[in-house]
């Protein structure tokens, strides 16, 4: 169980006058685990909004999803979610890596390309290939006019008035996929690098705002989640600098709120104990729309009905701006099509994979 | 420790969310509304409304060349708890018409009440909202009585469709009112990235969003509420029956107007328009005045959500 290394390795450092103290704790930590590897249910409602679930009636129903705690932060939301799928977690993960989900229309992503760790220019050479809609032309003017809608640095925005004079393209003009082609490249090789941490901050209109600080914030006001995943997303760049553990890397232009976006995204995903996998998705960068949008995985095996199957549990949360202006009921009405949104990508992996 | 690549596409289902904003919200007023200094979350609504000179008629008795202040301010805290939404507040809202003498009909409606709701999430898709008004609702301060108190209230529904069309049906109930139950249905519905069809009572509208600051629309208010007049105002008045009677009152706006956002919680509304309808019923006593003629409106608001 290769989880379990840093905790023995830690107890060899310990001095000998400890070690029956020590021992006793492990005992307690393992005799713990056990039962939570068990008991998924049972490390499901510690950490997450089910406190109650019954295996065998979640299996037969679609996703269950729910409100997250509320925030203070007003530009942050989540959702939880949870459902069974026949298989094991491994098994799903395979299915989720394979899963196009760009054969969906309603996930309105245009384009969707993924990324070396030594990315060029050359890399987003699709966004020529952009379709010629509402959305794509809305981004277009968008990036000609500089508008403050655009989420850049200081730096990058002025790397864009030197490209403004060069001839047009498709839906995309030649200047602006340039343009985009280097502040994606940039961006990039800053997350291999030194993870969100070293992401420039979007600053080129109004408030400075770092991806990093908010993708912070958004755990630490989850602080069960932020516990349940603290393993896995210290070994990612998730808020922080580089880490050990080697991300998948992509781009795309999709829509948000009829306005083209493009965005860069990192995967990640590690096997835990008893046949576990946790599994962090993090869109650590958006020229609009939303400053950052983070999903984590926990799976686990369970046996329903003499199958092996897998209970996952997903965490979806987001910081926006446009979220920050809405209150009471409005807020709700967010939360509520962010649950109807995800419950459909679910329903959709779920057909897809075979997996319900 | 095995460390693997992943690709999750359902996260990007996420991000539709940010087209989601609905019942009222705009979606391209993306300045953060973060009142730091204070941890609760509200509205208000301080409104006010000049109508011009209009004409209403009763069995060939007209009462002509009236004007109308209709003026309204309302608080409401809505903080997030376990069950939902509350909502609970306070609003005061006035008419003042200027009648000729000896017209039987109440110078003054006024309310005082409180708000108290829940917006609950029944499901993805289903959101309930249940809000009662009690309060006293009378012709002025003159002559405050427990006969005064009522308790309007309405239970509604909305149905996501989807992130752009939203289905809304609910019931206003109001004891007090000729019908007592008035059953409503809405649309709103996104129908392109600056138009908005929120065909909603008591304000539909369709709204044009020409930036991030300032949106136009064109729509209708309606308005219908029931007050007790005073006991002597029968008397008074040359109609005895309508000593302590319930009057209906009800009006229809129809107008054009702009929204300009001043801040992320403060935003400014004119509107002019023609008001097509106004009705005043005492119908337990079958005294009824109802419109004979028009009159032009215009209308000034502060309202915003923190």
């Amino acid at each position: 169980m290769s989880v379990m290394k840093p905790e023995k390795l830690s107890l060899h450092r310990h001095s000998s006058t400890r070690v029956c103290g020590v021992v006793f704790s492990l005992s307690l930590f393992s005799i713990g685990l056990t039962i939570a590897r068990a008991d998924p249910v049972s490390e499901l409602a510690s950490f997450s909004i089910f406190d109650k679930v019954d295996l065998a009636q979640l299996a037969k129903s679609d996703v269950k999803t729910a409100h997250g705690p509320p925030m203070r932060n007003p530009r942050f939301l989540a959702v939880q979610s949870c459902y069974v799928s026949g298989g094991s977690p491994s098994q799903q993960m395979d299915a989720l890596r394979r899963w196009d989900a760009t054969r969906h229309r309603e996930l309105k992503v245009f384009l969707h390309s993924d990324l070396p760790s030594n990315p060029a220019p050359g890399n987003f050479e699709k966004l020529k290939n952009a379709p010629d809609n509402a959305s794509v032309r809305s981004f277009v003017a968008a990036t000609q006019k500089l508008s403050s809608d655009l989420q850049v640095s200081r730096e990058e925005a002025k790397k864009f008035s030197a490209g403004t004079g060069g001839a047009g393209g498709g839906a995309i003009p030649a200047p602006v996929v340039a343009f985009w082609s280097d502040v994606l490249t940039a961006r990039t090789k800053s997350f291999v690098s030194g993870g969100m941490a070293a992401q420039p901050s979007y600053d080129h209109a109004g408030p400075s705002i770092r991806a990093s600080d908010e993708v912070n914030g958004l755990l630490r006001e989850q602080e069960k989640i932020r516990r349940q995943f603290s393993g896995l997303l210290g070994a990612t760049g998730i808020g922080r600098g580089a880490g050990s553990l080697k991300p998948e890397l992509y781009w795309e232009l999709l829509d948000v709120d009829d306005q083209g976006v493009v965005t860069l995204g990192a995967s990640y995903s590690r096997s835990g104990a008893a046949g576990t996998f946790q599994a962090a998705d993090v869109l650590y960068y958006a020229s609009g729309g939303y400053y950052v949008a983070l999903t984590l995985y926990q799976l686990w095996p369970v046996t329903v009905e003499g199958k092996p199957s897998t209970l996952a549990w997903r965490g979806d949360m987001i910081s926006a701006a446009s979220l920050g202006s809405l209150h009471g009921v409005e807020r709700l009405g967010s939360e509520s099509v962010m649950m109807k949104n995800i419950s459909k990508a679910v329903t959709l992996f779920r057909r897809d994979s075979g997996g319900r | 420790m095995e460390g693997k690549p992943v690709k999750m596409f359902a996260l990007r289902f996420l991000i539709l969310l940010l087209s989601a904003p609905i019942f009222f919200a705009t979606p391209a007023f993306s300045e953060e509304g973060n009142n730091s200094f204070w941890h609760m979350s509200g509205e208000y609504v301080a409104e006010e409304t000049y109508v011009g000179e209009g004409d209403v008629e009763r069995g060939g008795k007209h009462v002509n060349d009236f004007d109308e202040i209709d003026s309204n301010l309302r608080f409401v805290l809505t903080p997030r708890t376990s069950i939902g939404v509350l909502r609970l507040g306070a609003e005061w809202e006035r008419f003042s018409f200027g009648f000729p003498e000896k017209t039987a009909l109440p110078n003054t409606l006024q309310s005082f009440s409180t708000v108290i709701g829940l917006d609950m999430q029944f499901s993805d898709s289903i959101i309930v909202r249940a809000e009662g008004q009690p309060g006293l609702y009378d012709s002025g301060l003159g002559h405050l009585d427990w006969d005064d108190f009522n308790l309007p209230f309405l239970v509604g529904g909305t149905y996501i469709f989807s992130p752009n069309v939203q289905l809304v049906l609910g019931v206003s109930v109001d004891v007090e009112r000729k019908y007592p139950v008035i059953p409503a249905a809405g649309l709103r519905w996104k129908l392109a990235p600056q138009w908005l069809l929120d065909a909603v009572l008591p304000t539909p509208r369709l709204q044009y969003e020409m930036n991030r600051h300032v949106s136009l629309y064109a729509g209708a208010t309606f308005k219908e509420a029931s007050y007790r007049v005073d006991e002597d105002f029968g008397d008074s008045h040359g109609i005895t029956r309508l000593n302590n009677a319930i009057v209906t009152y009800s009006e229809v706006r129809t107008g054009a107007g702009f929204d300009w956002k001043i801040s992320p919680i403060v935003t400014f509304t004119g509107e002019v328009g023609y008001q097509p309808y106004r009705d005043f019923d005492f119908y337990r006593a079958e005294v009824r005045y109802h419109q004979d003629g028009g009159a032009p409106y215009g209308t000034i608001s502060l309202h915003g959500a923190f």
